[in-house]
């Protein structure tokens, strides 16, 4: 089926089906009715929201959904990369990962109007990061973005992409990454949302032998959201990692849902997930990993952690472990805490008043997501967000 | 008038935990200068005591005064105890992981000095702070380093307690069983970095189950409690005369 072909049938699959409902075992927790009963517009308009771009990085600006040439920076890349609209690059490998396997997908599939196109050829090494900056402040709007990516053989690549904007819209995009044999890509999302607004965002990764793929979600901002993250191990030797720090309060709502395919011998997967929740703040943690029965000397490892900072917030966290090979290694671990009011305590009579110690420890917590981020300016920049965040609902 | 304001003057103290009635009507008077050891059995009150006195909140005063430097703690917060100069060495030192012992003391001592209006010190200031204090008692560079407290031996993680009062120098050090669970060697390390911080202008209140650490840390007073109150005081000869005939006798005349 040729892409013209697909979002026709994604069109028509999601006219039909509409929007999943709690009675649906993988939306069971997740109202997201909210979305279903809003009525979004097409109109288009500059964005007027300021950005800051990290430094050293190649930017990419998306503004209400469009690419823009003027504020992005991409005259001088080097040999062997491209970067630009999907608009046009129509390689036949769009949709071939990602077509119409849930409600939001097949209403992207249908509806993007634009999105990222990057294509590292074989042996390129691109050490400046591409930064990917999303700017929303067109009220009542629906973008549907819709992003490839493709990490040749023995290349290499950094993206960071960052959501910003106000006050009421959908951002709904699906991201389809390719990483060749050997090749290497770390992704980094920094979701800073509106507190009104909904985002949901679908990854397909598909790996090589010995290929990496890294992502890291950290994630501040929407009402309501969901990262549905799916990698696909098919190259002997591949490693993922999937790591995700969520904070949460007032009454967000943000659900991660992680699928690890182990289809062939001798990879790994390590997922680190934290969460710190507030107030009424509700999060889903759902990490599913497959252990097909070829795939033998597997090493998964997955862990998703809590820390709740009040009565009302609630964490429903979903190991699910389905083993078909018989020489692996596969462990898992879920909690849900309170802060340590010993701990507390102990910084107090150190002359640590409560506020601080309270910023101190979640920092803590927090800091086990954020020293696994490779990229130093993004990982700066991430722990100031962070930091910011924690002081805040300390007081 | 004459006489010099007490550091810690503590009168007709009752306090609970939990509903329970621990501390029923504790007096002690510390001046400047000197070391009062308080010695009781197992359950007898005298970790609350020091929790009560260094402002834990799941402890409740229920009758009774405390008075610092003269001035009334009902009102001060632990932090604010902290700062006004009272440091309680835990029996039970709390591991934290993640945060690392250097930065958890920078965080403290500039807590402290900012609330007596002094300027944060820098990394480098801070370090040489460190280096002059972490010879007193011998603690290793890589603890430095190590989260508090986290997989610290019983031993390093009370060495850490008197670091960081070196490091804090507050007005009342609270030590509450600092020798327990220490060899004869870190007993020694220990009780010189104490010994080394007494001076005219710094009171102890020295807590011990056991007589020995007194041989190294030898107290102006002794104080005996058994079942919440103090029923004996004297000067440092009640530490042999208890070591001699344990403390049945005295829960023996408390029933
Ligand atoms: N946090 C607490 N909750 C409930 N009971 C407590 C708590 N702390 C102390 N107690 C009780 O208070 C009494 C005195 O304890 P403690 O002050 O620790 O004695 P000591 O330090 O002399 O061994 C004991 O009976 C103990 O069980
Ligand atoms: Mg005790």
């Amino acid at each position: 089926m040729n892409l013209a072909e697909l979002r026709k049938k994604a069109e028509m699959e999601f006219s039909a089906n509409g929007f999943p409902t709690t009675r649906e075992e993988l939306w069971r927790f997740s109202d997201v009715s909210p979305v279903a009963n809003a009525v979004f517009s097409n109109d288009w308009k500059p964005s007027e929201l300021e950005f800051q771009s990290l430094e050293g990085s190649l930017v990419v600006v998306f503004e209400n959904g469009k690419l823009s040439r003027e504020k992005s920076n991409l005259g001088n890349l080097p040999e062997g990369v491209r970067i630009g609209s999907i608009l046009d690059f129509p390689d036949p490998r769009i949709g071939s990962l990602a077509g119409t396997q849930s409600a939001f997908v097949a209403a992207n599939t249908a509806r993007f109007s634009d999105g990222l196109w990057i294509e590292v050829d074989d042996g390129v090494q691109l050490e400046t990061p591409i930064h990917l900056i999303h700017l929303a402040d067109l009220d009542g709007a629906a973008f549907h973005l819709r992003n490839f990516i493709s990490v040749g053989e023995n290349a290499s690549a950094t993206l960071v992409e960052e959501y910003v904007g106000e006050p009421f819209y959908w951002t709904n995009t699906v991201t389809e990454c390719f990483v060749a044999d050997r090749g290497l890509l770390d992704r980094y999302k920094i979701q800073r949302e509106s507190p009104s607004a909904f985002h949901f965002q679908t990854l397909e990764a598909r790996l090589g032998a010995e290929a990496v793929f890294s992502n890291h979600a950290v994630t501040l901002g929407s009402r309501l959201g969901r990262d549905d993250i799916r990698a696909k191990l098919a190259g002997r030797g591949g490693e993922a990692i999937c790591n995700g720090l969520y904070l949460l309060n007032g009454k967000q709502h943000f659900d991660t849902h992680l699928f690890v395919d182990h289809a062939v011998p001798e990879c790994n997967s390590h997922e680190l997930y934290k969460g710190i929740l507030d107030e009424k703040a509700h999060a889903v943690f759902c990490g599913r990993i497959l252990v097909r029965q070829d795939a033998q000397q597997t090493d998964a490892v997955q862990s998703n952690r809590n820390l709740l900072l009040s009565r009302g917030a609630k964490v429903n966290t979903l190991p699910q472990l389905e083993i078909y090979a018989d020489d692996v290694k596969c462990t898992h671990g879920a909690t849900i805490g309170e802060l340590d009011e010993q701990a507390l305590y102990y910084l107090q009579t150190r002359g640590i008043d409560p506020v601080q110690g309270q910023a101190m420890l979640t920092g803590a917590f927090a800091n086990e997501v954020l020293d696994e981020i490779r990229c130093a300016p993004f990982k700066a920049y991430a722990e100031e967000r962070v930091r910011t965040w924690l002081e805040g609902v300390a007081k | 008038m004459e006489k010099t304001m007490a550091l810690l003057e503590i009168k007709n103290l009752h306090a609970s935990v939990a509903g329970n009635q621990i501390l029923k009507g504790i007096n002690l008077t510390i001046n400047p200068g000197e070391v009062h050891a308080i010695m009781g059995p197992n359950g007898s009150g005298k970790s609350t005591l020091s929790n009560v006195l260094a402002g834990n909140e799941a402890y409740e005063k229920t009758q009774g005064e405390i008075l610092f430097q003269g001035k009334n703690l009902d009102d001060l917060a632990a932090h604010e105890r902290a700062c006004a100069g009272i440091f309680l060495a835990f029996q039970y030192p709390v591991e934290i992981p993640g945060i690392s012992n250097m930065y958890f003391l920078k965080a403290a001592v500039n807590a402290v000095r900012e609330s007596r209006g002094e300027e944060p010190l820098d990394a480098m200031d801070f370090l040489d702070l460190v280096e002059e204090k972490k010879k007193m008692v011998q603690i290793r560079d890589d603890l430095l380093e190590r989260a508090v407290n986290s997989g610290f031996s019983g031993g390093e993680k009370k060495r850490n307690e008197i670091f960081q009062m070196a490091m804090l120098e507050p007005r009342l050090g609270i030590l509450d069983e600092t020798d327990s669970g220490l060899d004869i060697d870190a007993l020694r390390i220990v009780s010189d970095g104490v010994n080394a911080l007494r001076g005219s202008d710094r009171g102890f209140l020295v807590i011990t189950h056991y007589q020995r650490l007194l041989d190294y840390i030898v107290p102006d007073f002794v104080h005996v409690l058994v079942n919440g109150q103090i029923v004996k005081s004297g000067g440092k000869e009640l530490a042999l005369e208890l070591e001699n005939e344990g403390y049945a006798s005295w829960n023996g005349e408390q029933q």
